[in-house]
């Protein structure tokens, strides 16, 4: 660029002197110089260098006398911002020259000024600006950019005087509604409307009426991608279908849109879709198919993109009994190259999707992935295949257990640890089916070293203790070093000895029971555990004398071995959290999963609006194929074009359209049915020829 | 709706940052080093999602940089920060050719105005590099003019919020033409002994227009293709096609912005107003179980302490006709094997010592032929890990097929039709097919 490097930290006298030299030299090379000495201000100012900046004021205002380029323009206007959210006093003297910007006749120019007057914190500044977009917004400018721009500062203003905001939402609805305006106008004046609803509590959320949505999305195909983004991304809560077949005919309007490359647009028709069959009285299968094969396509997005599909993937999967995607598992196949937020994504994915069809598939799969290098991937796949025994029947359980011991084999230290813990928890589901392998897996005592395994092993063993001839061998073996043991398996320790001799009262138990209690009171620290141990210590005193036919004991089995609840994963969310997520998909919420009012707070919870064809009860909507609908409630109308079509019509379409065509224009004005006519004619070729 | 946005260097340390939005305070992005060392200390899983203290950080990872959102609205959609970030990327790419620390600190300006007209309060504008291009260089910056030649210098400006929003008006060439361009990726997963685990083929349709005008692009593919729902499948492929399921699933299209979706909808036609230059017009995906087009007979063969023994028969499974070019297969060896020792009729295979892996190139691959290769590699007499942490790494194989379709699409016509221009205009069309990033196969 020129002799000096532009990126480095400079003084205010260096630049200054940079500025300076140029005025005597000649006009041309001056200027890029001049322009470069102005970049090390921006760069400068980037850098946190704001204290040395501020001196160089004076210099900035003189350049913005003589100077009109516009690039000279835009840094300067840069270093307002800058200096004005540091220093908002400084920058009066500024003003002048911004005004001066703003009623020029160019339209950067004045986008620019403007840009500058909201963004700068100080109050001439923004009673400044609410003159102007008073003024614009009621005698509109032809300047389509401008207006937009104007129109989505409103958001920022909003933060300085909401109630002067709130008088122009009127105004901003008939913009959206509207059909005469541009369409991005249109956008941009929802959109704003939508933020500001979103941004404050106590006002009522937004409600946009059925044909100003239809005419909206009727918009669709002349938008590009971040205004259908924008608007697909308002409507879900803010538009309540009062008929069922208005909900069809938004699907069918979106549907196309399933199909477009950027993931915002595919996302929030997804969402909007998803928010519609709230209110429908039944689920076309090819609307599922569609839905799916959508979400397929855009698993090779780079990671990151890829990462919040898969999360919003698990929320769909979650939503309802008979999720509304169906894949094939293996698109969620982990690949060695993929991240690992993605791979731990991918496996609760699979988890997810697991069946008693596809099963086998999975376990082969994370049979793999519990072998591999990773460590934490490992672990996690075989928790899967424990979860899975537990998730699904009792078919499965033998072959995740079978999988899970032939793991066990390979010895490998970590993953010992974590089949031994998963276990417990396939044994706790099913306590009798698996006694035969109990002493295989009884065998790796020796290798359980962190304290969920151990205490898993100590369970096992316990629970077991009547096929296991060498059980007191082997549980001595891990009580020996009781006082070095973490808090947790000390407590399982206690615990099992207390078992021991409520099941099977003779001196031996006896003794090594009190052993470890009077262990526990004495040498141990932790009062929580100790009182355990005081308490068994009375528990025992009163239940008397060793003997099986003494009541006392079989008291003292009811209380310290009574019979445990069947376990059950619950991986389902809470409707009401549900219905929130849905509602933001593909914002940070569900990315995190939790409900927004949950981890923070301040933010407004979506809620599904309340309307007559509210489906109240998911489960009883039921996924039907096309053939059953088709006529459904009618069927003598064979085929013939019902405002109701479904979503399987889509290799007929035309019809559909022009249904909606002739719908929306009867809303608008007046409808042109002369214009039907031909269309039907080319429906009929279309049908027959696609091409 | 992203307050700010900041291009960070490998630490996390800011660049370059323009704000949008006033309602984060300025010190938030110093937080975003200490946070991403923080993980990485903690656990290597760093999901692209922070936060901190109220404030979400989205990022994404671009050669040496992150690029960084900043916004404390939990209501921000992030794919659009992610999609919007993306692009950005490829902005840049089309200014800058290469985006990494150093072109960012070079090209520090440019950057600066091209942020200021990618967004507006954390809203996504206009994002289409020929767009940007003419309204940029009005501000006359010499950039611009350095990155790439300008060819129609003369070009008026017009609103950017035309309802083509992605072409300019009046653009101008002597010699009407449009490229197109098939390109069809390969990935496959497969065992050891050739069982495939999973195979899909990734299609895109690239145009490069230099088209005068508003020209309208109707462009009709072969109904053997996708749209008829069958495939057609080479010679020898013959066997398997019986086989294999019909249906394709017309779903997995997605198409450029500048598609008339709807009517595609309707009508199954593809119909647009392409933009100026280079884009992708559509890309596909077909998951129909394919035969490996490069199959691999893979035998490795461990003699713990002494010796590693690698065999492996590749034959090109394709027409006679056909040839697959640069083929490459990646073998992984064991970081600690040396003094390696091959045999192999065709090729040249060299030891990768850096990524621990040989390297089998082949130029030139015809159909039907099969070549083979053996390599012996010693190994240290004191193995330190035990056997189940052995390399889990796949083999990979990469290669190009030119002419040639998995798939069998073919571009049955495109209609260029400018209706007041009425110019002759040429469609040149090219077929490929090449190994996607994920062609490999599994050892165990």
């Amino acid at each position: 660029m020129s002799d000096q490097r532009v990126f480095a930290r400079y003084r205010a006298n260096e630049i200054r002197l940079d500025l300076q030299n140029v005025d005597i030299k000649k006009f041309k090379s001056g200027t890029t110089k001049k322009k470069n000495a102005l970049r090390k201000i921006i760069v400068n100012l980037t850098l946190g260098n704001y204290n040395e900046m501020i001196d160089l004021l004076p210099e900035i205002l003189k350049f913005w006398q003589i100077e009109d380029d516009l690039e000279v323009r835009r840094i300067c206007h840069e270093y307002t911002r800058s200096v004005g959210s540091m220093k908002p006093k400084l920058t009066d003297e500024i003003l002048p020259f911004v005004l001066k910007d703003l009623r020029s006749k160019n339209e950067n120019l004045q986008i620019m000024a403007l840009r500058t007057l909201i963004f700068v914190p100080s109050p001439p500044f923004t009673s400044e600006a609410f003159k102007f977009l008073m003024s614009l917004i009621n005698h509109r400018s032809d300047s389509i950019e401008l207006t937009r721009t104007a129109i989505y500062s409103l958001v920022q203003m909003d933060d300085f005087d909401h109630a002067r905001i709130s008088g122009l939402l009127e105004i901003l609805l008939d913009i959206v509604s509207q059909s005469s305006e541009e369409p991005t106008i249109q956008i941009a004046a929802l959109n704003t409307i939508y933020a500001i609803h979103e941004k404050h509590q106590d006002m009522k959320p937004l409600g946009i009426s059925i044909d100003t949505c239809f005419n909206l999305l009727s918009l669709l195909p002349n938008l590009n991608e971040w205004d259908k983004g924008l608007l697909l991304e308002a409507l879900p809560a803010s538009v309540v279908p009062q008929t069922h077949d208005d909900v069809f005919d938004m699907i069918d309007i979106v549907l196309p849109q399933l199909q477009h490359v950027n993931m915002l647009v595919v996302l929030n028709t997804l969402k909007f879709i998803v928010y519609l069959l709230n209110y429908v009285d039944r689920i076309n299968e090819t609307l599922v198919k569609r839905l799916s094969s959508s979400i397929v396509a855009l698993l090779n997005k780079p990671p990151e993109l890829e990462f919040l599909l898969l999360r919003n993937v698990i929320l769909l999967l979650l939503s309802r009994q008979t999720p509304l995607l169906e894949f094939d598992v293996s698109y969620f196949f982990v690949e060695y190259y993929d991240p690992i937020y993605i791979k731990d994504t991918k496996l609760e994915c699979l988890y997810l999707l697991a069946n008693s069809e596809n099963l086998p598939q999975i376990l082969d799969e994370l049979e793999q992935y519990a072998t591999d290098i990773d460590i934490q991937m490992s672990r996690k796949a075989i928790r899967a295949i424990g979860n899975l025994a537990v998730k699904l029947d009792d078919n499965a359980a033998t072959e995740c257990v079978h999988i899970l011991l032939h793991l066990l084999e390979f010895g490998v230290d970590y993953v010992v640890q974590e089949i031994i813990s998963v276990l417990r928890n396939i044994l706790r589901k099913y306590p009798n089916k698996f006694k035969s392998n109990i002493r295989e897996i009884v065998e790796y005592t020796d290798s359980v070293q962190e304290p969920e395994s151990k205490n898993a092993m100590l369970w096992i063993i316990t629970q077991y203790s009547d096929i296991l001839p060498n059980y007191m061998s082997i549980f001595q073996n891990l009580t020996s070093s009781l006082l070095e043991e973490p808090l947790e398996v000390q407590f399982s320790i206690l615990n099992s000895s207390v078992k021991f001799f409520a099941r099977s009262p003779s001196a031996e138990t006896k003794n090594q029971c009190m052993g470890i209690i009077q262990l526990c009171i004495n040498e141990i620290d932790n009062p929580d555990l100790r009182n355990r141990a005081l308490m068994y210590d009375r528990l025992i005193a009163v239940s008397g004398n060793i003997g099986v036919t003494n009541p006392g004991i079989s008291i003292l089995q009811t209380i310290v071995d009574g019979k445990l609840p069947v376990i059950e994963l619950n991986s389902k969310l809470d409707p009401m959290v549900l219905e929130e997520l849905e509602l933001n998909m593909s914002s940070i919420t569900s990315v995190y999963l939790k409900p927004t009012s949950q981890i923070f707070r301040g933010n407004r919870t979506k809620l599904l609006p309340q309307s007559p064809i509210l489906v109240t009860d998911r489960e009883a909507l039921k996924i039907t194929n096309y053939k059953g609908l088709k006529n459904k409630g009618d069927s003598s109308t064979k085929g013939m074009p019902k405002r109701t079509a479904t979503m399987s019509d889509y290799d007929k379409p035309a019809e559909k359209v022009n249904q909606l065509k002739g719908k929306r224009k009867s809303t608008l004005n007046g409808p042109s049915k002369l214009a039907r006519k031909p269309s039907m004619l080319m429906r009929r070729l279309s049908m027959k020829n696609p091409f | 709706m992203a307050s700010a946005i900041y291009f960070c260097d490998i630490k996390g340390r800011p660049l370059l940052s323009r704000k949008y939005r006033d309602d984060i305070p300025l010190t938030a992005i110093d937080k975003f080093a200490s946070l991403l060392a923080d993980l990485e200390e903690e656990s290597s899983v760093i999901p692209p999602c922070l936060t901190y203290n109220n404030t979400q950080y989205l990022f994404i990872q671009h050669s040496d940089i992150y690029l960084v959102a900043i916004t404390n609205l939990l209501r921000t959609n992030i794919a659009e920060v992610f999609a919007f970030l993306y692009k950005i990327i490829d902005v840049l790419g089309d200014y800058l050719k290469t985006v990494e620390e150093e072109s960012i600190r070079d090209n520090y300006v440019i950057i600066y105005e091209l942020l200021d007209e990618l967004m507006d309060y954390g809203i996504p504008q206009i994002t289409e590099t020929k767009m940007l291009k003419q309204y940029i260089t009005q501000k006359s910056f010499k950039l611009v003019k350095a990155a790439k030649k300008k060819q129609n210098a003369a070009r008026p400006p017009s609103a950017l919020t035309d309802s083509v929003s992605w072409r300019s008006e009046g653009i101008k060439y002597k010699k009407n033409e449009a490229f197109l361009d098939i390109v069809e990726s390969i990935n496959m997963l497969m065992t050891q002994k050739g069982q495939i685990l999973r195979s899909e083929i990734l299609g895109v349709v690239k145009i490069k227009s230099r088209l005068s005008g508003m020209p309208d692009l109707k462009l009709g593919i072969n109904d053997k293709g996708i749209f008829s729902k069958q495939l057609t499948e080479d010679d020898t492929n013959n066997n398997a096609t019986s086989k294999k399921q019909n249906k394709i699933e017309l779903e997995d299209l997605k198409f450029h912005q500048c598609v008339r979706l709807s009517k595609f909808e309707t009508e199954k036609i593809i119909t647009f107003i392409p933009p100026d230059g280079d884009f992708e017009l559509m890309n596909y995906r077909l998951s129909t179980s394919i035969k490996p087009l490069i199959w691999c007979d893979m035998n490795v063969q461990v003699h713990s302490n002494s010796r590693i023994e690698i065999h492996c028969r590749a034959k090109a499974q394709i027409k006679k006709k056909s040839t697959a070019t640069n083929v490459e297969i990646l073998i992984p060896v064991p970081e600690d094997a040396d003094t390696p020792n091959f045999k192999y009729s065709h090729g040249s295979i060299k030891w990768v010592p850096e990524k621990s892996a040989i390297l089998w190139k082949i130029r030139s691959f015809p159909g039907g032929k099969e070549y083979s290769m053996a390599a012996e590699l010693c190994l240290p007499s004191t193995s330190s890990k035990s056997e189940e942490v052995q390399n889990k790494k796949p083999v990979q194989v990469k290669f190009q097929i030119p002419y040639f379709t998995t798939s069998g699409i073919q571009v049955r016509y495109l209609k260029i039709n400018e209706p007041k221009l009425q110019y002759k205009s040429y469609p040149w069309v090219r077929y490929i097919t090449q190994s996607g990033d994920d062609y490999t196969i599994r050892l165990i």
